[in-house]
């Protein structure tokens, strides 16, 4: 009897907090003007979530309340996510003279498939509010890359397709970590506390500063195991959002270059150990 | 209330365990009810051809003209940046034009980042008295001390400050003396770094990194921000060759900043097969 009221409990307890998950996703009201700007140059291409969603293996059970079925809402969390990944796929320019990396670097790090950059990895999404992403390693089957609210809601500075791209590439950049058995830290793969000049807390790095033109395009998981030739997690997020502010296609739209220049130069202010990163571009307003 | 949790924990799981198996199979791919939409490389041809809305009139159409145009700017490509700034330029002596940028700023910097950062930028880029006043207010609202915790920072701060940078970047562009002032005032203290960064590159910048605004921020930042005098701008269109010269000369003259080497993790071999069953 006691086992069965324990069990009911249970649940009743279950379906609670089942239900309770299924509400409380991210703001689904509303998407950032940067995000619609972009949604808005190609108005819901659906090829290329067709195509995005096997390129960056979300599954329908992860997705389902976030747009699986609503697709072509730039509101909900699926939509915004194959937004990022479009700015990823087609949105660089890929300046051999001046980008720090090239498209076919930023996609193996960002999408599932296993590479040099790191090994299979799929993407979900969470209704935390107090991280931006997560790398989770799993023992069996392909490892997890969660982005959270903060990405997806248009109140926050980093509710825009630079800044969650950027995430793909930070948290991708865990799993190149993990891969090669790099320690990057023991507070969820960065160094504890807040060491050096860095502001945040149990999130930050070490800038390794490179030349433009150190590493050739589709190089960037290489190193010499040295600080000489290597990267944090941040730095790479700083780099990627720098190269969209500043070596963009020729149609990424101002509000879109914008955030990810504001990201990137806070980041690089705020993250670094041995900061300040690099500043992209110059600060004249337009 | 632990150990019911922990007696549940088995029904729990194996209940998500069989939901996530079931829709697992029965997994379709993503779906829309909209129509399919062209190639965008059509689209993207059909949005440059967009005529800017007209920055003019007062009142309440110099405020509709003023949304409108920045719905267009916030959409504007590279290409377009001089139309922008041109037009920007003809609106500096209407201040309602201005003045509608800025209660748009403030009306969306909790609720739409992206779009109060075009507005400051294009108040910013003006370069007009109604301007200032707008920015410094902006500059000015204190920093929330409380707030939702994001990776050991309160987001909301960090959002208001990350604006406030923008802010800082229109003020230093107006390059004249009492702009200068609140520029170098908030490199030396605005409470947040990110603007204290921005306000010494900002400040810097505009003043062609001369050695006489070296000497004004040195004499009033952080001794421990002296560094950002020196931070690497990486400007736009810069050749790799300039770039990577005074990035050698940034490494040499602060070997501080050189991190260590990486680490090695403790080697974590995979488990394939799980621990064996209890004896
Ligand atoms: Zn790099």
């Amino acid at each position: 009897m006691k086992i069965f009221r324990i069990l009911l409990a249970g649940l009743m307890l279950t379906f609670v907090f089942q239900s309770s998950v299924a509400q409380a996703v991210c703001n689904q009201s509303s998407a950032s003007t940067a995000d619609n700007d972009l949604w808005n140059t190609h108005g819901c291409w659906q090829a290329f979530f067709l195509w995005s969603y096997k390129a960056y293996d979300q599954r329908q059970s992860d997705w389902n309340n976030r747009g699986w079925n609503d697709a072509c809402n730039a509101n909900m969390e699926f939509p915004k996510h194959w937004n990022a990944a479009y700015l990823v796929t087609y949105g660089l320019q890929d300046a051999n003279c001046c980008s720090w990396h090239g498209t076919t670097d930023y996609r193996k790090l960002g999408e599932a498939a296993g590479s040099n950059f790191h090994s299979g990895l799929y993407h979900d999404a969470g209704d935390g509010t107090s991280l931006f992403g997560g790398f989770t390693p799993h023992t069996f089957g392909a490892d997890e890359l969660t982005t959270y609210c903060p990405l997806y809601n248009a109140t926050s500075a980093n509710g825009n397709p630079g800044s969650r791209a950027g995430d793909f590439m930070h948290e991708g950049w865990h799993g190149w970590l993990h891969k090669y058995n790099w320690n990057n830290g023991s507070c969820g793969g960065h160094r504890c506390g807040t060491p050096g000049a860095c502001t945040a807390k149990d999130a930050c790095d070490y800038f390794y500063f490179h030349g433009v033109g150190a590493f050739a395009f589709g190089a960037l998981y290489q190193t010499d195991g040295t600080a000489n030739r290597f990267h944090s997690p941040n730095q790479v997020q700083v780099e990627f959002l720098c190269d969209v502010a500043d070596y963009p296609k020729s149609w990424v739209p101002n509000s879109v270059r914008q955030a990810a220049r504001s990201d990137a130069d806070a980041r690089a202010a705020a993250r670094f150990i041995n900061g300040p990163g690099y500043k992209c571009g110059n600060p004249r307003p337009w | 209330m632990t150990k019911l949790i922990l007696v549940l924990l088995p029904v729990m799981l194996l209940q998500h365990r069989i939901s996530a198996n079931a829709t697992e199979t029965s997994a379709q791919p993503p779906n829309t009810q909209s129509r399919p939409s062209q190639q965008p490389s059509i689209t993207v041809q059909e949005l440059a051809k967009r005529q800017a809305p007209a920055l003019v009139g007062t009142g309440e159409e110099a405020k509709k003209n003023a949304l409108a145009f920045i719905d267009w700017a916030g959409a504007s490509t590279k290409s377009q940046d001089e139309i922008v700034r041109k037009m920007v330029a003809g609106a500096r002596e209407n201040p309602d034009i201005i003045m509608a940028f800025c209660d748009e700023a403030f009306a969306k910097q909790d609720v739409d980042h992206s779009r109060a950062l075009v507005a400051l930028s294009l108040i910013g880029e003006a370069r007009s008295q109604a301007g200032m006043e707008c920015m410094v207010k902006f500059a000015r609202q204190p920093l929330p001390e409380k707030g939702t915790v994001v990776e050991g920072e309160i987001i909301e701060r960090t959002n208001l400050a990350m604006l406030q940078a923008k802010a800082i970047d229109g003020l230093a562009y107006l390059r004249n003396e009492k702009a200068d002032q609140f520029v170098v005032e908030a490199a030396a203290k605005n409470p947040s770094r990110i603007v204290r960064a921005e306000a010494i590159a900002a400040y810097l910048w505009n003043h062609n990194y001369d050695a006489k605004s070296r000497e004004i921020l040195k004499s009033v930042i952080r001794k421990d921000e002296v560094i950002f005098l020196d931070r690497l701008v990486k400007q736009a269109d810069e050749p790799k060759e300039s770039f990577n010269r005074k990035l050698a000369v940034y490494l040499k003259t602060h070997p501080e900043i050189m991190p260590p080497g990486p680490e090695k993790a403790e080697p974590q071999p995979k488990e394939t097969v799980g621990r064996p069953p209890k004896f």
